[in-house]
């Protein structure tokens, strides 16, 4: 689970963490051992909005 | 702590060709989907989404496209198979999209004018649809020799499709509630 909890940019609520996405799309610094960046899925318990951020 | 939101489960029709048979399906799986209680559905029309072709990928977003997504738990895809493979604009409106389909349930519908209903194309589309992030169900419905399926303006002709199409779509709910559970509950 991510350290801080994203915040739901249409109702306000804490989201939920539920996936990691390796993304190799974007520039350096990539993870070396991963060999990518990842990215982090929330979805919004309140509305069902998802969100990604990188890790 | 269990979302009471209606789930809600968009149809993709998969094809823009002209006189397409996909179209009959489409509306038939839209009629189905809309009888059941708790669930709210809409048409995606793949001709409708107006994606460049200049570049491909999440690049294009169209807005409206990727709030339907964005907003369903499971999405079924109406797609014909064309020379055993799936449309090529299928795909490129399938990838514009990526982090609106993270642990989505998905349900295919084949459609051929031959006897093996699309199942090639559903195969095809099963990677497409892991890589993606979507979860994949094991009910598919094939449309077989479809231009015997409906009439010329849509009407079913073949009643069994009732029943095949209410096995895919239970299973579809129970998958797109549970993944709903998930994502907005269980951390990784």
């Amino acid at each position: 689970m991510a350290a801080t909890r994203m915040t739901c940019s249409e109702c306000g609520m804490e989201m939920n963490h539920h996936a990691d996405k390796l993304d190799w799309s974007e520039p350096e610094p990539a993870d070396p051992e991963l060999g990518g960046v990842i990215q982090e899925a929330h979805t919004c318990p309140g509305c069902g909005k998802s969100s990604t951020r990188r890790a | 702590m269990s979302s009471t939101r209606p789930i809600f489960i968009p149809v993709i029709l998969g094809t823009p060709r002209q006189g397409r048979m996909s179209e009959h399906v489409a509306g038939f799986v839209l009629e189905e989907v809309g009888k059941r209680e708790d669930v709210t559905t809409e048409l995606i029309d793949v001709r409708e989404i107006k994606l460049p072709v200049t570049d491909a990928g999440e690049a294009l977003k169209d807005p409206q496209f990727s709030a339907t997504v964005d907003r369903a738990d499971a999405l079924i895809i109406v797609a014909p198979e064309y020379n055993h493979g799936y449309p090529g604009l299928l795909k490129h409106a399938l990838d514009s999209n990526l982090k609106e389909y993270i642990h989505k349930a998905v349900g295919i519908c084949g459609v051929s004018a031959g006897p093996f209903g699309g199942a090639r194309v559903i195969e095809n589309l099963l990677p497409v649809m892991r890589e993606l992030g979507l979860v994949t169900i094991f009910w598919d419905v094939n449309f077989s020799s479809v231009q015997n399926v409906f009439d010329e303006t849509g009407n079913l002709i073949d009643q069994a499709y009732v029943k095949r199409f209410d096995k895919f779509i239970k299973e579809l709910i129970w998958m797109a509630k549970l993944l709903r559970h998930g994502r907005e509950n269980l951390p990784i």
